[in-house]
């Protein structure tokens, strides 16, 4: 039991009320007078040289009021690694994907900008194309990207510990593959921008951004202008999942036109143009030999792994990294190397998505997990139990563990789903079509180092305490994406400064109110929640300073607590300070009596002392992480653990997948808010049974999307959720505010492996290629599945 | 989803409807019924169809010049499932013709003979929540229950459905195992179909410019009979399936022979197809492990499945003889009175 007022209970969201009756404001609800519309021109051609474009009869159309290409846009080179600057504005010399974009226009309504784009006439020389993923790299392939040999955009070598010495220490050595789609972040909101250029020349732009201060950035680089014109704005926004992390040619392009008109521009995304833009996941090849001794401990592991990243950059290299350092736990491994090959190919490019680079590569490892236990004659579970890091461990490819409830959480969904009872009773009737599963995962709280290389504060907080006394103001540069960081801001600063949730104000997702890093690698609630806790302390010391010296007491006596200033050190006379706030309020209702302050008084009384009580917080990882070429990605101040048990029914004629019950824990360190600890735990679940059984973007010969929409690209409805069970570990981190780390993605990673391995239990067929679809289980079920 | 410009015509009796109809022909116009199939069809592309190779029509001289517009002639290049982003924008018609003010056809009446005639603008919600269709014809209820989503079925009809003719239609499927019949009416008066024949291929069916089709009407089922529809599909809401199947069953008494047969097959041919080949297998017999077996086997032969984004020809063909054989014995459990 906690000692908390705020903290770890299920405190409403702040957002709730605004969300639920349509109150909260997107970016595309808001207008502007004289506000333009924009429209891009997407390429109908998945590799091809342009030869010319000729605007002159979408100029040429009444209420057309700009169109831009590369000449207007300039060549400025960007992307999200600094090392692999590949996209420009526009495309100029070549399309590499279906979508790419090559002009955008602007009009006095959408019809007009829809129509301006269908005039715009380009000649282009089509090019021979690279679609599939593990070919590209072969000599003789076409190329994409000049600076990319053989399609070649990022390689990984790592080898830690000795391969060679676990092998000949194994018992078993077992070979397996896993292959995966390309998939969408399909969330609700798709992409909208809206930009203006203010009377001092300001270029403010509102976005559905997951990180307005790396777009910043990126739109101060890429279009020339000193950053601090530029502002970043975030409104409410209905989910990112990774794919809008960074910056896109629909802001660049909605921010270009609107310097150019000097009218407010705005363009929100058709559901198909979110697939066409996708930096979504990317597709993963994985190939893995994993060496078990006799007594069920793990040896080694060998991993090659192919990335389909489309045709750019994007968040790439970080994704082939993490595709091989999160497998450095949660499970002890001394020898581990890896080889991984990000290749370019003509699909839209693939990014970050929900538990980046490494969900994929999960999965396959623990399906070998389960294949080795097989072998070995060994449970499932117990096999794990025997490997799994405790806290104070470091793994083979140096990511420290500083807190780790992994034991906890495996022995918590054994017993909650009663897995030795299931087991023994499938272990009967065996492979009748019904199954169960289990599998753990291993995440970053954060990445330990920013995209661009700097010592800046990974973030800031600005708390100010009303002048008028009683409400607090909490300014943050944090993107509340819908994950809900905006109530966890609110809830530490309540917690601290001893007043209600209503006392307290969030502003956030601005980037002229305070730097931060944004809403990826599951960062905030750790990062931004240590720099907002001591922002709030800052503002507790000034008031009890004030107070204190004004009652000539030691302020160590003081203390916020329940909405009052109380003492630790006897009563206070607070009379006077009393009085002098009745004079102030005369005429005014419902004044302050009692023996104590209340917050409202402390905090009027310290601004008429100190003048404005503004409380800062910042913060920043310690230095993390290996000396070796990229130790830095994977590293973080905290790793959140997880397992979970999955329960499926298979129709062993047609293949289809049901699936009944998923049981999961997941160390969060601490619940700041439990209920949305156990909402991004479900909000997992279902996204990683998406993954598992139905989603993948597929194309035709052409490079063209087939399944551009929410109608054929699969995600699971209401109906078809099981029964979530989700229970939350607290292994109380000691880098964490409060002891609190990760939630928001290592959840999803026990997901796809705990339906695979449930799926062998109920078939005694192994899949190897994602989605698990129907035709997937019958096509292996008729071939014995090898 | 952004649509083209179009006038909206709203006759109130039927008579008007087919004036208007015909009278608006030559500008072009659609029906519009519940819309949910037509406003996706005619929504614009986001990328301008792509003229792949030109080579010297009277616009493009220059030949094997690459261009995103302007070539009309060339319409060669099979069109991307509906799903793509690069389609060929539909030509929008000048006029819809909405039949929503019809009110003589929405709405199911069973009649004298047992049969059942059912408004063309009755909508899916309806048939699904309909106690008459689900004891008399089960497996269009199921059909129903599995179209898209309650959104969709609120819209939704079952004219629209049948008339739209794509092969996976969840209406149309088991409207032909029923052996329904449609009734299309225009300003030349009124015809009648086989459901089985209405279809000619993917959105493409026998209909005429200015016929609406108005009601179809479902034959009273035998007295010793069921029928059953299942939808295969990876969710269980909206949905297209990969494949679909109808069944209806009518055996002479309880426990004897098969008196009547009817299968339909949804998702595996270019239009939802009447598996012909099921009667002669299993009529006169009783209907045992061995004859449902062989009849299943049996309606494989007359699917014609594709390869596609939803699944392999291979696929579909199989899941036609394990659905024909779960949905026979399902029909039968029905015909014998157990549900
Ligand atoms: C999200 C979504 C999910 C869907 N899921 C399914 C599904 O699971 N299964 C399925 O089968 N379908 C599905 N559909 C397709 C569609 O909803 C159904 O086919 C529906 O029954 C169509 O009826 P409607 O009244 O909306 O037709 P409309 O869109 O109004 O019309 C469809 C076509 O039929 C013509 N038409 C309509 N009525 C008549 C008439 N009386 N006489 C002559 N011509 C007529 C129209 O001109 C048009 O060409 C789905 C659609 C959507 C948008």
């Amino acid at each position: 039991m906690s000692n908390y007022r705020i903290l770890n209970t299920r405190a409403r969201r702040v957002d709730a009320v605004d969300k639920i009756t349509g109150r909260a404001m997107y970016t595309d609800d808001f207008q502007r007078p004289n506000m333009l519309y924009a429209a891009l021109l997407h390429s109908p051609l998945a590799h091809a040289r342009i030869l010319n474009i000729d605007t002159s009869r979408a100029e040429a159309l009444p209420g057309v009021k700009a169109v831009v290409t590369w000449r207007e846009a300039g060549t400025v080179p960007y992307g999200v690694s600094p090392a692999r600057y590949d996209e420009t504005i526009f495309c100029y010399d070549k399309v590499r994907y279906v979508g790419d974009e090559i002009a955008a226009v602007a009009a006095s309504d959408l019809d007009t900008a829809l129509e301006a784009i269908n005039l715009i006439k380009v000649n282009f020389e089509e090019l021979p194309l690279v679609l599939d993923g593990l070919t590209a790299m072969n000599d003789g392939q076409p190329r994409l990207h000049d600076q990319y040999k053989n399609n070649m955009c990022a390689e990984v070598h790592w080898h830690f510990g000795d391969i060679e010495q676990g092998r000949r220490e194994s018992h078993i050595i077992r070979t397996d593959k896993l292959t995966s789609k390309m998939q969408d972040g399909a969330f609700m909101e798709p992409q909208s921008v809206l930009a203006e250029v203010d009377a001092q020349g300001d270029l403010i732009m509102y976005s559905s951004t997951q990180a307005p201060h790396y777009v910043q950035r990126t739109l101060a680089m890429a279009l020339q202008m000193p950053l601090h014109k530029v502002r970043v704005i975030k409104p409410a926004v209905g989910g990112g999942f990774g794919p809008k992390a960074s910056c896109s040619t629909a802001e660049l392009a909605t921010c270009l036109l609107a310097m150019k008109t000097g009218r407010p521009v705005k363009i929100t995304f058709d559901r198909e143009q979110v697939f066409l833009h996708s930096r979504a996941r990317h597709q993963f090849f994985h190939t893995m030999t994993t060496g078990i001794k006799k007594d069920g401990t793990l040896s080694f592991l060998d991993h090659h792994c192919i990335l389909d990243g489309g045709a750019y950059a994007s968040f790439g290299i970080a994704t082939i990294y993490y595709a091989g350092s999160l497998l450095g736990g949660p499970y002890r491994l001394k020898n581990m190397k890896y080889d991984g090959y990000r290749v370019v190919t003509n699909k839209p490019a693939c990014g970050a998505q929900r538990g980046h680079g490494a969900v994929i590569a999960r999965a396959l490892f623990e399906v070998q997990l389960d294949r080795l236990a097989e072998e070995l004659g060994l449970d499932p579970i117990e096999l794990r139990l025997k490997n799994v890091m405790e806290a104070g461990e470091t793994t083979c490819n140096e990511l420290f563990v500083s807190s780790f409830g992994m034991r906890e959480a495996l022995e918590a969904v054994r017993d909650s789903a009663a897995w030795q009872t299931k087991r023994e009773r499938a272990g009967k009737t065996h492979r009748n079509g019904k199954g169960i599963g289990a599998a753990c995962g291993f995440f970053v709280s954060g990445a330990g180092y920013s995209i661009y290389r700097s010592r800046t504060y990974h973030c800031t907080v600005i708390t100010k305490v009303d002048e008028v006394g009683g409400g607090v103001l909490v300014q943050s540069g944090a993107a509340d994406i819908g994950q809900g960081s905006d109530t966890v801001l609110a809830m530490i600063t309540a917690e601290e400064l001893g007043i209600t949730l209503d006392d307290v104000r969030v502003v956030s997702g601005d980037s002229k109110l305070s730097v931060d890093l944004g809403a990826y690698s599951s960062r905030t609630t750790l990062m931004t929640g240590h720099a907002c806790r001591e922002a709030a302390q800052d503002v507790k010391r000034q008031i009890l300073s004030a107070i204190a010296a004004l009652l000539s007491v030691p302020p160590e006596t003081l203390d916020l607590k329940d909405g009052f200033l109380v003492s630790l050190a006897g009563p206070l006379d607070i009379s006077e300070l009393r009085r002098e706030y009745l004079r102030e309020h005369l005429g005014f209702t419902d004044l302050p009596e009692g023996p104590q302050l209340t917050f409202a008084e402390a905090g009027r009384i310290a601004f008429l002392e100190l003048g404005a009580i503004v409380g800062t917080g910042k913060y920043k990882p310690p230095p993390l992480g290996g000396s070796f070429k990229g130790a830095a990605v994977g590293t973080s101040p905290a790793f959140g653990c997880s397992a979970q048990v999955a329960e499926v029914t298979v129709d062993l004629e047609t293949g289809r997948v049901t699936v009944d019950k998923i049981t999961g824990a997941h160390d969060c360190g601490f619940a700041i808010n439990r209920t949305q600890v156990e909402g991004q735990m479900q909000g997992s679940m279902m996204m990683g049974m998406g993954e598992a059984l139905m989603e993948q973007i597929q194309y035709d010969t052409k490079g063209r999307i087939v399944n551009a929409n929410l109608a054929e690209y699969k995600i699971p409805t209401a109906l078809d959720m099981p029964h979530l069970e989700a229970i939350i570990v607290e292994s109380h981190e000691p880098h964490g505010p409060y002891g609190a780390k990760e939630v928001g993605e290592g959840a999803i990673m026990p997901v796809i492996p705990s339906i695979l391995n449930a799926i062998y239990d109920a078939t005694g067929v192994r899949i190897d290629e994602l989605p698990i679809t129907p035709e997937r289980v019958v096509a292996a079920l008729r071939t014995g599945g090898k | 989803m952004i649509l083209p410009r179009f006038d909206v015509l709203t006759p109130a009796t039927v008579t008007e409807a087919c004036a208007l109809l015909a009278a608006h022909t030559a500008a072009g116009v659609r029906i519009l019924a519940g819309g949910t199939d037509l406003l996706v069809e005619l929504r614009r592309p986001i990328i301008p169809q792509h003229v792949p190779r030109c080579d010297g029509c009277p616009t493009h001289p220059e030949g094997a010049v690459f261009s995103t517009i302007d070539c009309t002639m060339w319409n060669s290049e099979p069109l991307m499932a509906a799903g793509g982003s690069v389609r060929a924008a539909v030509k929008p018609p000048a006029f819809l013709l909405s039949l929503h003010k019809l009110r003589d056809l929405r709405g199911l009446q069973k009649r004298t003979d047992g049969s059942l005639r059912v408004g063309a603008c009755t909508t899916i919600t309806d048939i699904e929540r309909s106690r008459d269709i689900r004891e008399g014809w089960t497996a269009l209820a199921e059909g129903a229950d599995n179209l898209g989503s309650p959104l969709v079925r609120n819209r939704g009809t079952v004219g629209g459905n049948i008339a739209n003719a794509r092969p996976a239609a969840d209406t149309a499927v088991p409207t032909i195992a029923l052996r329904a019949t449609l009734v299309l009416r225009s300003t030349s008066g009124i015809r009648t179909i086989a459901a089985a024949d209405f279809p000619t291929g993917p959105g493409k069916t026998i209909i005429n410019p200015g016929e609406i089709l108005t009601y179809i009407e479902y034959p009273a089922p035998a007295k010793y009979s069921g029928s059953a529809y299942h939808k295969l599909a990876n969710r269980k809401a909206l949905e297209i399936s990969t494949v679909g199947v109808a069944v209806y069953l009518a055996l002479e008494t309880p426990g004897g022979p098969v008196a009547d047969v009817s299968v339909a097959l949804g998702a595996v041919g270019p239009k939802p197809l009447a598996a012909a080949s099921v009667g002669p297998v299993l009529l006169g017999r009783i209907p045992d492990e061995t004859a449902i077996n062989d009849a299943a086997r049996a309606a494989m032969e007359d699917a014609r499945p594709i390869d596609d984004h939803r699944g392999s020809a291979w696929y579909r063909l199989q899941m036609v003889e394990v659905l024909t054989r779960r949905l026979l014995k399902t029909a039968l459990a029905r015909a014998e009175g157990k549900k």
